[in-house]
């Protein structure tokens, strides 16, 4: 994703270093770590934290954000979403699964790999090209990413969007409307429900705990 | 650049609301807006705040960082200056057909292909974008006011000890005393190129730009 803004505090890389330590602990070649969490949860700090703190223990992590994989164009993605039912359509069905195992594939063969890459200022998809040959881990965010086959380590942040609509308006990513809210409810549902398949939990307040 | 980081504040905001005002009766399709000065001083998060002003306005504007377009890559660039000396460190450095090659895709609305430093491994992916549709460029840059396109050209004025600090907490580079003398010949370098440019901003980058 270009033109991303992070907010990354204390309580990110404090629950960074927990996650990392973990994954030090059950390291293996071309590992695949997921971070799963509601809109405005801090996903992607997350990722950008462990990623770039790895690199001090010698792991090359790339970070892969699964939003820039919507079938839908962000620019339609509203019109979509209204004429065929929030109910219906928001979730996991809204992604481009089989470009992103395509993708998470030539990670594991450290080949060359194209992907879309969602530009938020132009709000184009771009295609990002990435050598993977010299790439040892992939720390995938996106509110269903635990549910992406073969990953090794799963992380859930607990906060809802309730907790954190506040987050939200500070990152000014989106207005605030009904129709927000009815995605985010939504969204809320189906990113809840994978929360018994996690490994690490990021509680409320950010603290890390093993979920088994 | 992926996963770069940026901290917009109310003076970047400001300055940007000031080049709209500026650029009023000005604007002309394709519009090319260059923006100067040292490592730290702000660039590209004036580059964001702008783009996001004119998105607003309906004007549609790549963001383009020079420094995906280094001829040496991150991770051997420290070494190859150390090998070829300080007089090594320029605009010479910058591989300049390939940007005269983007710029000339976005004026003819072709598809272009540009280099894209992943700031967390550091390794340059390739990013493919479209450029129909896309009203303005807007490169950042330590050199890029010497783009002979450029249509609007802004300085941001940083002096060098508050560049080294920013440096610090930007945790982009460590400090040692090559980079330093790197720091001292880029300034030379950069204030040279000031004279040509239309606008200037300084962000004094300290007060309340890095809040970690």
């Amino acid at each position: 994703m270009l033109g991303d803004v992070l907010l990354i505090t204390e309580k990110h890389l404090k629950a960074g270093e927990a996650i990392i330590e973990h994954i030090l602990k059950h390291r293996k070649p071309k590992m695949m770590i997921a971070i799963s969490g509601e809109s405005g949860s801090g996903k992607t700090e997350l990722a950008h934290v462990v990623a770039k703190g790895l690199r001090k223990h010698g792991i090359m992590a790339k970070p892969l954000h699964i939003d820039n994989y919507y079938r839908i164009h962000p620019l339609e993605r509203t019109e979509w979403r209204k004429n065929n039912g929030i109910d219906k359509v928001v979730g996991p069905g809204e992604y481009d699964w089989d470009t992103l195992n395509r993708n998470i594939k030539e990670f594991k063969q450290g080949i060359s790999s194209t992907g879309p890459c969602v530009d938020l200022v132009t709000e184009q998809i771009d295609q990002l090209t990435t050598d993977y040959s010299g790439i040892d881990m992939l720390i995938i965010d996106g509110l269903y990413a635990i549910k992406t086959d073969n990953v090794d380590v799963r992380v859930f942040i607990e906060l809802t969007y309730h907790e954190t609509k506040k987050a939200q308006v500070v990152r000014g990513k989106e207005p605030q409307n009904e129709y927000r809210m009815a995605v985010l409810e939504k969204e809320h549902q189906e990113v809840q429900a994978l929360k018994p398949s996690a490994d690490i939990l990021i509680g409320m307040d950010y603290s890390f705990r093993l979920a088994k | 650049m992926l996963n770069d980081r940026i901290t917009v504040t109310a003076k970047h905001e400001q300055a940007a609301d000031v080049v709209i005002e500026y650029l009023a009766d000005k604007l002309r399709p394709k519009f090319i807006i260059t923006i100067g000065g040292e490592v730290g001083s702000g660039k590209s998060t004036l580059a964001y705040a702008l783009a996001h002003k004119f998105k607003k306005q309906g004007v549609r504007s790549k963001i383009v960082d020079l420094d995906d377009f280094y001829k040496i890559s991150p991770l051997e660039r420290k070494s190859w200056r150390r090998a070829n000396g300080i007089e090594s460190v320029g605009p010479d450095e910058y591989d300049w057909g390939k940007i005269i090659h983007v710029i000339n895709d976005f004026y003819e609305n072709n598809v272009s292909v540009m280099p894209c430093v992943d700031l967390i491994t550091d390794y340059v992916d390739e990013i493919s974008t479209n450029f129909e549709g896309v009203d303005m460029m807007i490169i950042n840059g330590l050199y890029a006011t010497k783009i002979s396109q450029s249509d609007l050209r802004i300085f941001i004025e940083l002096t060098y000890d508050e560049t080294k600090e920013a440096q610090i907490f930007g945790d982009k580079e460590e400090m040692t005393a090559f980079r330093k003398q790197i720091l001292e010949r880029e300034h030379e370098m950069v204030q040279g190129l000031k004279k040509g440019c239309d606008l200037f901003f300084d962000f004094d980058a300290l007060v309340d730009k890095y809040h970690l």
